[in-house]
């Protein structure tokens, strides 16, 4: 289909996530339209579109919220559509929500064990679910705050939870909603440097995210949607300047001839 | 520090398992009968309280209970099965019947989930009528009195299984499954895609609790030696189930067994001075604490009292 990246060493590449032709409608309205697009092991993707493009519902469907009404989502060669959450995330899909929903009334620490506990294959003890847990808040900045109740924290910090609970389930692939929106220059530089460190591990990241400097910054491809419909896809510095993206964006340049897009 | 902190508790509970043991010694067959009816409550609202835990309201524990009581009293009807053995069938049988029933509905959320289980308790009741030469119908079962009519005897009984109820609970709030009840309470979508299957757990935390209100069913069939569906299957029961946790302090130990203490004491005294007062009473308990201290006796213990006891001291 669209130009796959043929890359000097594209053979050593393996899909990791496949999604076919996926469509998912709610009522008369389509929120994804025969989407397809494929991650490698180890790549960096980013999806973008303006408000309502159907990103977040394709974070559903890949990881089970929603069941999609066509089409197919291959993860490591083996589909995945139509599998409760629970079960995707034990192949080893982890992901975040962009409205921050920790277990209020669990403590931080409760939080990321609870992902430690069941989203792990084979299962750990409790034992070594906390000190997993503990180790893992600290690596995304919430070591000191290990004891404190989640509706205390500011939101950047709920985002670390969010995170740290995505991490704990040892995920093959890692969706990221809208992780760095909202934080300052400094905290997003640091976040940055914390994805850039899970790719050093093997993870392969998916994420969703407005801000530019970011999806320029560490995007290996970026995707393009536009009312449900992939519009663009490729490098990020080739897919600002495609003519589809700014329209999408910015609206039709009014040239005369009738065209009324405003 | 550990050991003295140990010592806090560990010697209150000794004196207070100690007072339990040898209650029946020291008080008259009237309050003996009246801390069997308050365990045998204890035991109910414990086992509500289990599911509780998942965020599931269930309003209709008394089908389960009347499953057990009905269980054991038709098995030593028909079959001579001693009660002891026959209360273990019940408790099984009500866990058979959580099962079917947990993956039928608690699929569904919320108030889905409690309609349904009050539509499954009255339902039993109709099966029941409609069906005397299995179950006796309206005119309903009787048994000889357990144990020969030794209180004292039932009384442990029933102690024990309050015990292995408290025990059960304790070993539910420190394993893997607090961390599942809790999430999935708390939010069951977020539970799911971080890999909890909230049904499973569900359903396991349904049948832990039908294990022993069925169990209380099958004790009280004997107990009281008669049984008929209109009172085992009663709605009241199920509605005593929930008020006594919602009291006391819901998802905790001790607070379904607090509340239970204080409504009995307020049940048994309004029963005295003005017929069906306990029925108003747990219409005002439940508003009161819903709307007032939703974390019930034990939230106001550690969210009020407690502070103001501690700061005195102090400074």
């Amino acid at each position: 289909m669209s130009g796959s990246p043929q890359g000097k060493d594209a053979s050593a590449k393996m899909t990791l996530l496949q999604v076919d032709r996926l469509t998912k409608h709610f009522g008369g309205l389509a929120a994804v339209q025969d989407v397809s697009f494929h991650v490698d092991t180890r790549e960096i993707v980013s999806l973008i579109g303006p408000n309502g493009a159907g990103k977040t519902t394709i974070f559903n469907l890949i990881s089970g919220v929603y069941r999609p009404n066509s089409g197919d989502i291959r993860f490591g060669g083996e589909s995945i559509a139509g599998l409760r959450p629970f079960g995707i995330c034990r192949k080893g899909v982890g992901r975040t929500f962009q409205i921050m929903q920790p277990f209020p009334k669990m403590t931080v620490l409760e939080n990321v064990v609870t992902s430690a506990l069941f989203g792990r294959v084979p299962k750990i003890s409790m034992k070594e679910a906390a000190d997993e847990a503990a180790d893992l808040c600290r690596m995304v900045g919430l070591g000191d705050k290990l004891g404190e109740s989640p509706k205390n924290l500011t939101i950047p910090d709920q985002k670390r939870i969010e995170i740290a609970r995505a991490l704990a389930v040892h995920p093959k692939l890692l969706l990221l909603d809208e992780v760095m929106s909202g934080l300052t220059p400094t905290e997003t530089g640091e976040a940055i440097k914390l994805v850039l460190k899970l790719r050093e591990f093997g993870t392969t990241i998916l994420l969703i995210e407005h801000v530019m400097k970011v999806v320029m910054g560490i995007s290996d491809r970026v995707i393009v949607l536009h009312h449900g419909e992939k519009i663009s896809e490729g490098p990020p510095s080739r897919v600002v300047d495609d003519p589809k993206v700014i329209e999408a964006y910015l609206g039709k340049q009014a040239d005369g001839e009738g065209d009324t897009t405003c | 520090m550990g050991s003295s902190i140990r010592w806090k508790t560990t010697l209150p509970l000794a004196i207070l398992c100690a007072c339990l043991l040898l209650f029946p010694k020291l008080v008259g067959s009237y309050f003996l009968h009246m801390a069997v009816s308050a365990i045998l409550a204890m035991i109910l609202a414990s086992s509500w309280d289990i599911l509780a835990r998942t965020g599931q309201v269930s309003v209709g524990q008394a089908g389960l209970f009347g499953i057990g009581a009905y269980s054991s009293a038709l098995l030593y009807q028909k079959y001579a099965l001693p009660p002891v053995l026959g209360m273990l069938a019940s408790a099984l049988i009500a866990t058979v019947v959580s099962i079917f029933l947990g993956y039928l509905t608690l699929r569904l959320r919320g108030i889905y989930f409690s309609i349904t289980t009050i539509a499954f308790a009255e339902a039993l009741t109709v099966i029941w009528l409609m069906t005397p030469d299995v179950t006796g119908g309206a005119m309903g079962v009787s048994t000889p009195p357990l144990f020969g009519g030794d209180r004292e005897k039932a009384y442990y009984l029933i102690l024990a299984i309050l015990a292995a109820v408290v025990a059960v609970v304790r070993l539910i709030e420190q394993s893997r499954l607090n961390f599942a009840f809790t999430a999935i309470r708390e939010n069951e979508d977020v539970a799911n895609v971080l890999g909890i299957n909230p049904t499973k757990y569900k359903v396991l935390a349904f049948m832990i609790s039908a294990f022993f209100t069925g169990f209380a069913g099958g004790f009280y069939s004997h107990y009281n030696t008669y049984i008929i569906p209109y009172e085992v299957f009663n709605l009241g029961i199920s509605i005593a189930c929930l008020v006594m946790p919602i009291f006391g302090g819901l998802y905790t130990i001790a607070g379904p067994i607090i509340g239970t203490v204080l409504i009995k004491a307020i049940e048994e005294y309004l029963r005295v001075t003005f017929s069906y007062g306990h029925q108003i009473a747990y219409g005002l308990i439940l508003v009161l604490v819903v709307l007032f201290m939703p974390e019930g006796l034990l939230g106001l213990w550690r969210g009020k009292i407690l502070p103001l006891l501690r700061s005195r001291p102090g400074r």
